[in-house]
């Protein structure tokens, strides 16, 4: 075991002393044999982001107003058949008002405030409903932030997950996205920030697609405006 | 414009053939052709296993060797022994600033047979007449040192009566690898069979490459697994007028 | 002591090992449709989306720079990483080698009266074998060590080890994967990845939500920022640092780059180099313990920041081996790691970067074999999304062996006796002759007989052709 200053000063150590100068950088050209598609400009954001959501097994669709975006959290939640959903504690939300129809309805709501347990509550849940900071057009990704209010589980650990999302936070490529985040000192940062892309998969049998592994299976994304 | 040939150790003892037909080829299109007759190996040999003095010693012969000659370009009927020259007598060399200086400066001037045909003759139908169905394989140093991709295929296509078909996995490695072959056996003809199942897969019945080491490696197999598949280097190849006159 | 720790890190477990190990593994011919299916997928996946991103190119070469002034500035970036970290509240931890890492996580444990420790998939941690010395050391604890990727945990489950990077148990089929999760379910589970996968899912659950550790490696760690990324497609490294209340980092030094802004490099390429995606699943980045009124993610966050060997590479000429982010592309294009898979190569790391940094962090008598275990084809060295030289290396590693006199007297002498028949054209024609002379007696239908001895190794499975009957050199004196 060393110190900190003792670890620091042996490798200080070597990367002064007589550096050895490589010589091999990359000179091999990646071929390219298909079509560029990606360096296409992205015309239509909305479009292209639901197109890349729905090729990786999820679901998007873009509504024109708050009112629809509700009909389509109330319609999936009743098609689950769900008893419980979790969502984030933020204004956006609560102007969504899916809390009340859903209570009418028999269908229980926990927003993300005090709670004694959260693994309980997110670990019964059947749909987590949050929104993002950020969508990625090129990748179909959300960009989500934990926060005060918004809990990392309620996009992890219920099997459905639906997120409401204004068009106006739409990105066009994953470089935009990380951009928003880079620049600063760890003191800008939220505590976690995930691109999520799709739902959770793996491919460990027989690079057969198993979805749903940890994460949620069933994952919806409505643009609204 | 004067060519001096580089011929590889095991094209000269094993494989002449190919050696001979490279001055015809070259002749044909009014090369002046020199052989400086002090050449040996270019040490790659020594070199693939880790003896680097070995292989400096080589190397240094080589450029005294060349250097005593006057020519426009050098030669040589093998991607590999090329690659040696050009890449990595410099990486050898490396803090050596003389040797490492008239390494580069004679590696400027190595040029593997089909790029020196196509990129700076310009020739590409030699006038060759060959009857078969070929898979070409490239040897790996030609394909990623030297990036000689397009040449040997511009100059097969032209070849009458020939024809060329793609097969699986083209790039894969033939488990050759100098004396990987004979430290890793197993691997090795593995390696092969890979290439020897893709070229059953292809219907093909002449395999035509640009390096006869690899060919060497690949025949060793197909004639020990039973199959009668031509083997050609592409110097034969451009060299034969089957059916022609003159 | 020192030979005992030599033995028990699992990172190169036998010398001289690989051409047994290879013999067996091509004639397994389960073995061989299991790689075949796994690499021939991941290569073509791997190509189309780098086809279709036409900046590929130039992200690869700014990777490359990226690490290279990295490395070169590496103690700065540690400390910088180091400071960045502990202002948002988390604790780091230099730790020299394996066991510097195991004494701080079962110490933490202890203090924490914590049992059930939930891992994502993670190779520093394989590299030390963690999971077994923390059963070993800290057995009073009755640790429940679970790993969560579900390769992973197939492979422990299994008692096996990863045979590739990306790809844990890629070498199981899905019978031998049937009769694993069976046993672990004590019933009887049909075949089908749904079944499966379903099991594994309910069965992960109940140690994701119960965890009071979870330990995750790092794909990156920035500098500027503090921050650790890790990309999965399962999402299990998100729940295993959302839900337990401590979340401890292992992160290889050679892992950091400089700036946040420099993971729009790195992200694109992982992802593509190694699955063949545009962005994994969940492209998960921690910055620090969770804030003040945040209810999940961990209270607590350790960084460890493990060198293991690492270090004595910088400023060599084999630094460029730490450039490494992991994908496994060399793996897959490696025609003889899809002959042989990984297992052949007797250590955690396999494939061309294996066979380039086990010697490296172990030691040329530990691995000796392993940089040869290549034909020098350089797929590895094109499909390297950071341009390692990785074949470069293996000669160089061959010089290596070769000055600390490991290659055997056997070869010794023959490329001393090379070196001076290549230099005397003289020797080199009558050794030639002497050669036609002798190789008479062995002639068959145009090839040398199979012969006894070091040609053996050729001749066993391939004619070996004659030397001709005049050389080139004699052909073009009397004139061609």
């Amino acid at each position: 075991m060393s110190g900190r200053a003792e670890f620091l000063e042996s490798i200080r150590h070597r990367t002064q002393a007589g550096r050895y100068k490589p010589t091999n950088a990359p000179d091999v050209a990646w071929t390219r044999k298909g079509e560029p598609s990606e360096s296409e400009p992205i015309e239509d954001p909305p479009a292209r982001f639901i197109e890349e959501l729905e090729a990786l097994g999820g679901h998007g669709r873009r509504v024109g107003s708050l009112d629809e975006a509700r009909e389509y959290v109330l319609d999936l939640v009743h098609e689950r058949e769900a008893k419980l959903l979790v969502r984030w504690d933020i204004e956006e939300l609560d102007e969504l008002g899916v809390d009340e129809p859903l209570g009418e309805a028999g269908v229980e709501v926990v927003v993300w405030r005090d709670l004694v347990d959260f693994r309980e509550v997110a670990g019964k849940a059947d749909v987590g409903l949050s929104t993002a900071a950020w969508a990625i057009a090129e990748t179909g990704t959300l960009v989500l932030e934990g926060g005060l209010g918004m809990g990392r589980t309620v996009t992890l650990l219920p099997p459905t997950y639906v997120a409401v999302v204004p068009v106006g936070r739409i990105l066009r490529t994953v470089p935009e996205a990380i951009e928003k985040y880079a620049g600063g000192e760890a003191g800008g940062l939220p505590a976690n920030v995930c691109f999520h892309t799709g739902p959770s998969r793996s491919g460990d049998i027989e690079m057969s697609l198993f979805v749903g592994m940890h994460g949620p299976g069933d994952v919806h994304v409505i643009l609204v405006g | 414009m004067r060519v001096a040939l580089f011929v590889p150790c095991y094209v000269d003892q094993i494989n002449p053939e190919v050696g001979v037909s490279v001055v015809r080829v070259l002749r044909r299109l009014g090369i002046d052709v020199i052989y400086p007759e002090g050449q040996t190996c270019c040490g790659q040999p020594a070199f693939n296993s880790g003896f680097f003095d070995e292989a400096r010693t080589i190397g240094r012969r080589f450029l005294d060797v060349f250097e005593r000659e006057r020519f426009d370009y050098i030669v040589c009927p093998s991607g590999s022994c090329t690659t040696m020259v050009s890449h990595y007598y410099p990486f050898i060399f490396k803090e050596l600033p003389e040797e490492r200086e008239r390494s580069e400066v004679l590696g400027e001037r190595v040029r593997e047979f089909s790029d020196f045909l196509v990129n700076v003759v310009g020739a590409k139908d030699l006038g060759a007449r060959l009857e078969g169905k070929a898979v070409y394989h490239c040897g790996c140093h030609q394909r990623r040192e030297l990036g000689i991709l397009e040449e040997p295929r511009e100059l097969l296509v032209s070849v009458d009566g020939l024809e060329l078909v793609e097969w699986g996995n083209e790039e894969l490695c033939c488990g050759f690898g100098g004396t990987f072959a004979v430290k890793m056996p197993a691997v090795s003809t593995a390696m092969a069979d890979e290439k020897v199942k893709a070229l059953e897969q292809s219907g093909a019945d002449t395999l035509i490459s640009g390096d006869s080491s690899c060919l060497m490696h690949l025949k060793g197999r197909l004639k020990r697994t039973g199959h009668d598949t031509r083997v050609l280097h592409l110097a034969q190849v451009l060299d034969s007028n089957e059916g022609k006159a003159g | 002591m020192e030979t005992e720790d030599h033995r028990r890190e699992g990172i190169a477990s036998r010398v001289e090992g690989f051409n047994d190990r290879a013999r067996r593994a091509v004639h397994d011919q389960q073995l061989h449709d299991s790689i075949e299916l796994f690499t021939h997928k991941s290569v073509a996946g791997r190509n189309a989306v780098l086809n279709a991103l036409p900046e590929a190119p130039e992200l690869r070469e700014r990777a490359y720079h990226i690490k290279q002034e990295t490395m070169a500035n590496l103690d700065r970036y540690l400390e910088q990483m180091a400071d960045a970290v502990e202002a948002r509240g988390g604790n780091v931890y230099f730790a020299t080698d394996g066991e510097d890492v195991v004494r701080y996580i079962g110490d933490l444990a202890r203090r924490k009266g914590a049992k059930v420790v939930t891992k994502s998939k993670s190779m520093a941690t394989e590299e030390i074998e963690l999971n077994r010395r923390l059963e070993e050391d800290y057995a009073d604890l009755d640790l429940e060590i679970v790993e969560t990727d579900l390769g992973e945990w197939i492979a422990q489950l299994a008692g096996d080890t990863p045979s590739h990077i990306v790809g844990p148990i890629l070498h199981m089929n899905r019978k031998r994967i049937t009769e694993v999760l069976s046993r672990t379910a004590g019933e009887e589970l049909p075949p089908d990845v749904e079944a499966l996968g379903s099991f594994a899912r309910r069965r992960l659950r109940e140690k994701f939500v119960t965890a009071d550790i979870g330990i995750t490696g790092a794909n990156f760690g920035v500098a500027e920022t503090g921050t650790v990324a890790t990309v999965t497609n399962e999402g299990n490294a998100r729940l295993v640092t959302s839900v337990p209340p401590v979340h401890v980092v292992v992160m290889g030094i050679e892992k950091m780059i400089p700036r946040f802004e420099d993971l729009s490099v790195f992200v694109r390429l992982l992802a593509r180099s190694g699955t063949g995606q545009k962005l994994t699943a969940y492209t998960n980045f921690i910055t620090g313990p969770r804030q003040m009124g945040e209810l999940d993610g961990a209270e607590e966050l350790h960084l460890i920041l493990m060198d293991n060997g690492r270090s004595k590479l910088l400023g060599t000429e084999f630094e460029e081996a730490l450039y490494c982010i992991r994908c496994g592309a060399c793996l897959n294009v490696c025609p003889v790691y899809r002959q042989t898979g990984g297992h052949a190569y007797g250590s955690t790391y396999s494939g061309p970067i294996g066979a380039v940094i086990t010697p490296l962090l172990k030691g040329n008598e530990a691995a000796k074999d392993l940089p040869h275990a290549s034909s020098l084809c350089g797929a590895c060295w094109e499909a390297c999304p950071v341009g390692i030289p990785l074949h470069d290396l293996l000669l160089k590693l061959r010089n290596q062996q070769v000055e600390e006199g490991l290659a055997g007297k056997a070869q010794e002498i023959a490329f001393k006796g090379f070196e001076i028949t290549m230099k005397r054209p003289v020797l080199y024609k009558i050794s030639t002759r002497a050669g036609r002379l002798a190789q008479k007696p062995l002639l068959k239908d145009g090839s040398v007989r199979p012969l006894p001895g070091p040609l053996s190794a050729w001749t066993d499975s391939r004619d070996l052709p004659p030397l001709a009957e005049k050389s080139f050199r004699e052909l073009w004196k009397a004139g061609i």
